[in-house]
């Protein structure tokens, strides 16, 4: 396939991308990308395993996982991870979503073997003690304090709880607090020994050497490691929605009220994925908060200009199953939520209504572009995209994406508005700040 | 080693340009001395007010007709003030740097400035302000810098400015802060990519070269000294977590001794993992999900805060054992393995720092913004690797004192002192 080169670069370093890829025979999956331009490497490994494999009762055991991984191994006792990886300045970190449980650190490229090392070893001998699980518990219960300060997080985690009946996508990641609490070790440790295998999980590795080497490499430091039995959690599918669902929120601990909207929609791994990312583009551009880029969008124009909200937010998130396209309005003070609501309504009718005109579709095609593009320029955002594009199924490589992208037409957008914004499978929220001592 | 080529452009403008062979894009910082520390005296909010505003058009084209041109080239862009500098950062494609730039130049060099443009930020600015009335770090960190600066301080207020000056800021006002701060001199533009050094100078000297010189008066501060501890709690209500903010009085970024503060910080509380707090408050007793501590770089004496948030029922224990870790550091209990470890990290930030044109940018605009020297990138790994247990101890001891100190604690009521 002919790449269409909107943005004018050089074929020789536009996404030059697809990885060297081997699987093991564990059934690990190694991917590897060649990045010259600085003397680092990343690397990550994903665990097919997150808020989705849970359910009532166990809310946020990934989350809590991920935590526990960082706390010792026989071969690197607590601490070593962490002071082997500041030692060499390293980026490092882990996350859990609703799919996946990443870990990932970007190294000094000599120091690429012992990061290999490290999570080889950790993919099955964590010791997860039990006394570090209960100190671990309350640093948990502290970063969901956290969220909870955020009213946005707060309405958002409702939201998603009323806008999913049956899949387990409507608990979230990090969990109630009550089941944060009662998280027990073996528990953790069941679920450890249960997900976290070669067979169940993929490294992605990109830097500054032969793709073939880094992925030799990773192949050698992970040839240890054997396959294991993994069974696939139960899971139920979100049965259509049959109406419009609507909840408030009520807080003091927020001052400017906020309305969200969440529409059932489709997979990543869906032909309209790349279609659906271009119209979170037209609707909020790529910037937010105080950005200057994405001032020219729909939601921009037609809510921060026009002083209904102070900023707004538009969000398809590439999901291994339907989760929900959201928008979210951050009021003026003094603005009713109805106002609001009609408002972002009505931006939602327009783009299923009509396409966009082509002036304003370059721009939105542009800044999806651009949007591949950059992030790519970083070693670590580079194997983040590349991994996060294979772990929801929407494309297997960078280039593959761009080209889905590359490939919008005006009518994909409208389509794509019209098939996602309808009444029946919307969710909408509200946030109302109360005055001190109401709530 | 990262190859820097730099002009002085003739009204001042100070151009810094990094090539970075097989990136598609380019990084831009135009850095220029009009943050707070530039601010009119009592009239904190100003500065990012005239920020704000000129990103309301200019006078080619209108704030509607300057975002579709920036967003028609897929660019990114923020303009922030902070306590040294305005910056304006962004990445565009190598091709369109000249377009970027010259966006950028019409936003600095011939914005509009009008009164539609100033009410509109105005009103975003309160609504910002109204927000940050709720906001638990929002809240510490404004009543840290009460506790911690005397009044007409450019630092004692965030940079979003105090509501009244916000409120009531003219136009005028806001053209003569433009006029007098948003100038060549003292200014870096620093571009790091994938481009090419003779082009990109050129298309700097096409986008700013018409930017007038203009002078002003030196801004100087008379040193500060906390003389005692400040201490105040803020109830913000139907919060479930309290946010911390413990701090001292910072060293101006040309400070000789800035680079072993810095080794000193990263020792202390620097890093969640790396350093003694975080080791201590969140690894071993599980009191709080972030820890960590920065000290400003900026041409006066910014603050050396340590933040972190914890449950109410925990506040008084966490402080306690920032404090216990802190007095080993005065008194010299340091393991050679927590120094190498910090010294190694810094230096290790550096190389790592490499794979990104937004962090190549950023390390040359440090050395160029304070004028560092030509070689500080060279020089900066050793000045790290030199500082021993003795500098840290010194440093600590001086500026890190037990008994003066401002703390400011936001969040729910905290229970009673047992």
């Amino acid at each position: 396939m002919e790449r269409p080169n909107v943005l004018g670069i050089p074929e020789q370093i536009a996404f030059n991308d697809v990885p060297a890829t081997r699987r093991l025979d564990s059934g690990l999956v190694i991917h590897a990308l060649e990045a010259r331009h600085a003397p680092v490497v990343s690397l990550w490994v994903w665990y097919h395993v997150g808020g989705r494999n849970e359910v009532p009762g166990t809310t946020g055991m990934s989350h809590f996982l991920e935590h526990m991984l960082f706390k010792g191994t026989p071969a690197h006792p607590k601490g070593d991870l962490d002071r082997l990886l500041a030692r060499y300045g390293a980026q490092w970190n882990a996350f859990t979503n609703e799919d996946v449980t990443c870990y990932f650190e970007t190294v000094p490229r000599d120091r690429y073997v012992i990061a290999l090392e490290l999570e080889a070893d950790r993919m099955r001998n964590a010791l997860i003690a039990a006394e570090e699980v209960e100190a671990e518990r309350t640093v948990i219960v502290s970063e969901r304090e956290g969220l909870e300060n955020d009213p946005s997080f707060l309405l958002g985690e409702s939201l998603q709880a009323v806008a999913f009946d049956r899949h387990p996508y409507g608990q979230g990641v990090i969990g109630s607090k009550s089941d944060i609490r009662l998280m027990t070790r073996d528990g953790l440790y069941a679920h450890y020994r249960t997900h976290y295998a070669p067979n169940n999980a993929y490294v992605v590795v990109v830097g500054d050497d032969r793709a073939d080497t880094l992925l030799e490499q990773a192949a050698t430091a992970f040839a240890m490691v054997g396959r294991e039995p993994v069974v696939a959690s139960p899971l139920s599918p979100e049965p259509p929605q049959m109406g419009e669902k609507r909840l408030v929120v009520r807080r003091a601990g927020g001052a400017l009220p906020i309305v969200q909207l969440g529409f059932h929609t489709v997979a990543a791994s869906d032909r309209r994925a790349a279609a659906l990312s271009a119209l979170a583009v037209a609707l909020a551009g790529g910037g937010g908060g105080d950005s200057a880029s994405g001032r020219s969008s729909r939601l921009y124009r037609a809510l921060v200009e026009k002083e209904l909200a102070t900023d707004v937010d538009a969000s398809f998130g590439l999901t291994k199953d339907p989760y929900l396209f959201t928008l979210e309005a951050t009021m003026r003070p003094g603005v009713a939520h109805q106002a609001v609501e009609e408002a972002l309504l009505h931006e939602l009718a327009r783009l299923a209504d009509a396409p966009i005109d082509d002036a304003e579709f370059a721009r939105v095609r542009r800044g999806l572009l651009a949007s591949v593009a950059f992030p790519s320029d970083t070693i670590t955002w580079r194997a983040y995209r590349l991994g996060s594009l294979l772990s929801s199924g929407a494309a297997p490589s960078i280039g593959a994406w761009y080209d889905a992208l590359a490939g919008v037409t005006p009518a994909d957008v409208r389509d794509a508005a019209r098939d996602t914004f309808v009444e029946r499978s919307r969710t909408v929220g509200h946030f109302i700040p109360e005055e001190s001592g109401a709530a | 080693m990262i190859d820097i080529r730099r002009r002085v452009f003739e009204k001042g403008l100070k151009v810094a340009v990094v090539a970075i062979p097989g990136l598609r894009s380019v990084s831009a910082v135009l850095a220029m001395e009009a943050g707070q520390f530039f601010e009119p005296v009592g009239r904190p909010g100003v500065a990012r007010l005239t920020a704000q505003a000129l990103l309301r058009g200019t006078q080619v084209r209108d704030a509607a007709a300057w975002s579709d041109a920036l967003d028609g080239l897929g660019a990114s862009a923020r303009l922030d003030v902070g306590s040294h500098a305005a910056v304006f950062a962004g990445q565009c494609l190598a091709d369109d740097l000249g377009a970027f730039l010259e966006l950028i130049a019409e936003t600095v060099v011939t914005p509009a400035l009008a009164n539609e443009g100033l009410e509109f930020v105005r009103a975003q600015a309160l609504a910002d302000l109204e927000e940050a009335k709720k906001d638990t770090r929002s809240v510490a960190d404004k009543t840290w810098r009460e506790l911690a600066y005397p009044p007409g301080h450019p630092f004692r207020t965030r940079s979003i400015g105090d509501e009244d000056v916000v409120r009531t800021a003219s136009l005028a006002e806001i053209r003569e802060h433009h006029h007098a701060a948003i100038r060549p001199g003292g200014s870096v533009l620093v571009l790091a990519g994938g481009l090419d050094p003779d082009r990109a100078f050129a298309l700097s000297e096409r986008a700013f070269g018409a930017w007038a010189a203009r002078d002003r008066p030196a801004r100087t501060l008379a040193p500060l000294r906390l003389d005692r501890v400040q201490r105040r709690a803020v109830i913000v209500p139907d919060k479930t977590q309290s946010d911390v903010v413990l701090g001292w009085l910072g060293l101006p970024r040309t400070d000789p001794r800035f680079t072993k503060a810095q080794v000193t910080n990263m020792v202390f509380a620097a890093d969640t993992f790396a350093s003694r707090a975080g080791q201590v408050v969140r690894d071993q007793l599980g009191l709080a999900y972030y820890v960590f501590s920065t000290i400003s770089g900026t041409a006066s004496q910014g603050p050396w805060t340590v933040r972190m948030g914890v449950n109410p029922e925990n506040v008084e224990r966490a402080i306690a054992v920032i404090f216990a870790e802190l007095k080993k550091i005065r008194d010299g209990e340091i393991a050679d393995d927590d120094l190498a470890l910090a010294r190694d990290k810094l230096v290790g930030e550096l190389e790592v720092g490499r794979e990104s044109p937004g962090g190549v940018a950023a390390m040359v605009l440090d050395a160029e913004l304070f004028r560092l020297g030509d070689d500080h990138l060279e020089r900066y790994p050793r000045e790290i690797r030199a500082v021993t247990k003795d500098d840290i101890v010194a440093i600590a001891s001086e500026l890190l004192s037990m008994d003066r100190y401002a703390l400011a604690i936001a969040g729910p009521e905290l229970p009673p002192a047992s």
